[in-house]
């Protein structure tokens, strides 16, 4: 008894396909946001690489997570492969949680994103300013690290809010339910 | 979760983690210079980045005018007042005569620094994002001859310097940040000499400071500092900005002084990058 076609294999492929174009295309716009003008803005591609992890494997989520990280680098002027590093991890380690421990909600994610993000940011603050020992260096953590990790938290739901309007019409379902197997085997017998 | 750590999977990330690792590492010996891949990203993605810059600061421009819609309306009603005072002062003679002054003063900069190179003038792309030091990037690089520690100019002073160098796309860090340090001299008597050099306090504001200036000094409110040129980074006698206060340092020993950058380093829609003048160092690093 098959249950799915040939054909039906076929348009999850190309769903995939559309899926990740989509992806990357929503991760390019993140980018080309956080170069424009010249307020404070959010760490968009922080919520972008976590709402992509969510619903990936581990390869892929590490491979998106350095897309991520370096596209950051670049728009932020960070050393090239600091941010891809973290958030190749930080993927994988999403993309486990999911996997293992986690359900699919919006508030593991945006528990999930606030805590990356200030990790994030955190450690964008140690290396970059308080190293140095700039004076008054704590100005720059209350001023802009936590600014910019607020609206970051803030910004994360339109993110991910974009992320599951791409996965509702081209992730394709991992199970089918027993109706739809069913129905798929009625079908299949009146054939 | 315990046989993914055994599973080769596992492996195969731990090795990717450390690739990445290695691309930062290897990032850290190019000497300013972008990885091949960051400056073929940079060249692809310019033209999207300068059309979102633009929306963007439209965007910003149409907010900033609506949120700030009555204190605009209180300064223009203000601006009219002086600009009705100023007419009634100005007469068309004194107008031509400020005119012809600028244009000497322009004619004169170029025969001053004849031996200045260059570049065509150099489109702001955006600022490097959420930087407190307004490090901004430009569109021109490696091709048209920058290389990184150039300085970076407007009309009216010294911006900044060149840090990191693409193809078509440099970074450029700005006398606002205190990894940069430039040897100064007040242009009035050419002794009183410090380095210039933000801080995160001052770059807030969009000022600078000279620090590092001798107890004994005679600057005053409205000197005009330039650059002393003694680094061999940066060509002498280009103005950096004007004196706003002096007060002592911190630690009693020396004098330091708020800067008001000639150029409002905050709204730069373009620079010039110098590529070469009399008296380059080659190699080095003054900051």
């Amino acid at each position: 008894m098959r249950i799915r076609s040939t054909r039906e294999q076929r348009i999850r492929g190309v769903r995939s396909v559309l899926r990740w174009i989509l992806y990357y295309v929503v991760i390019f716009l993140c980018f080309l946001i956080m170069t424009s003008g010249t307020w404070m803005k959010p760490i968009l591609l922080v919520p972008a690489a976590i709402a992509i992890a969510v619903n990936s494997g581990q390869y892929s989520s590490a491979l998106t997570g350095a897309v991520c990280g370096f596209l950051i680098d670049i728009a932020c002027g960070k050393l090239t492969g600091y941010n891809a590093v973290l958030l190749a991890f930080f993927s994988i380690i999403v993309s486990l949680l999911y996997e293992y421990y986690l359900r699919n909600k919006f508030v593991n994610y945006i528990v999930i994103t606030a805590v990356i993000s200030y990790i994030q940011c955190w450690l964008d603050y140690k290396f970059y300013y308080e190293m140095w020992e700039y004076e008054n260096v704590e100005m720059i953590f209350s001023q802009i690290s936590m600014k910019v990790w607020a609206i970051t938290i803030i910004a994360s739901v339109f993110v991910y809010l974009v992320i599951e309007l791409i996965n509702r019409f081209f992730l394709p379902k991992d199970h089918i339910t027993i109706e739809e197997a069913v129905n798929t085997a009625i079908r299949s017998e009146r054939k | 979760m315990r046989d993914f750590v055994k599973s080769t999977k596992f492996k195969v990330l731990l090795g990717f983690l450390a690739f990445l690792i290695g691309i930062m590492v290897y990032s850290v010996t190019k000497g300013g210079y972008s990885l091949s891949g960051v400056s073929l990203f940079n060249t692809v993605s310019k033209p999207f980045r300068t059309v979102s810059n633009s929306i963007s600061r439209n965007m910003e421009g149409t907010l900033d005018r609506l949120a700030h819609s009555d204190e605009y309306y209180e300064e223009n009603q203000r601006l009219k007042e002086e600009i009705g005072e100023l007419n009634r002062r100005l007469t068309e003679y004194e107008a031509l005569k400020t005119e012809v002054e600028e244009l000497r003063e322009l004619v004169s900069i170029k025969q001053e620094h004849e031996d200045f190179e260059y570049t065509q003038a150099c489109s702001v792309i955006g600022y490097v994002t959420n930087d407190p030091f307004m490090a901004f990037t430009i569109d021109k690089g490696k091709e048209e001859g920058i290389t990184p520690n150039c300085p970076v100019v407007t009309a009216e002073g010294l911006v900044g310097i060149t840090v990191e160098v693409s193809d078509h796309m440099t970074t450029v860090r700005t006398i606002l940040s205190p990894d940069l340090s430039v040897a100064a001299v007040s242009s009035k008597n050419n002794k009183d000499m410090g380095i210039v050099e933000g801080d995160i306090p001052s770059a807030e504001q969009g000022i600078t400071r000279l620090i590092h200036v001798d107890k004994n000094n005679n600057l005053k409110v409205g000197d005009l500092i330039v650059t002393s040129g003694i680094s061999g980074l940066f060509p002498k006698d280009y103005s950096i900005g004007k004196v706003k206060s002096v007060s002592r340092d911190s630690n009693g020993l020396s004098d330091c002084a708020v800067i008001e950058p000639c150029s409002d380093i905050s709204r730069l829609s373009s620079v010039y990058v110098i590529t070469d003048f009399t008296g380059k160092r080659e190699e080095g690093n003054e900051n």
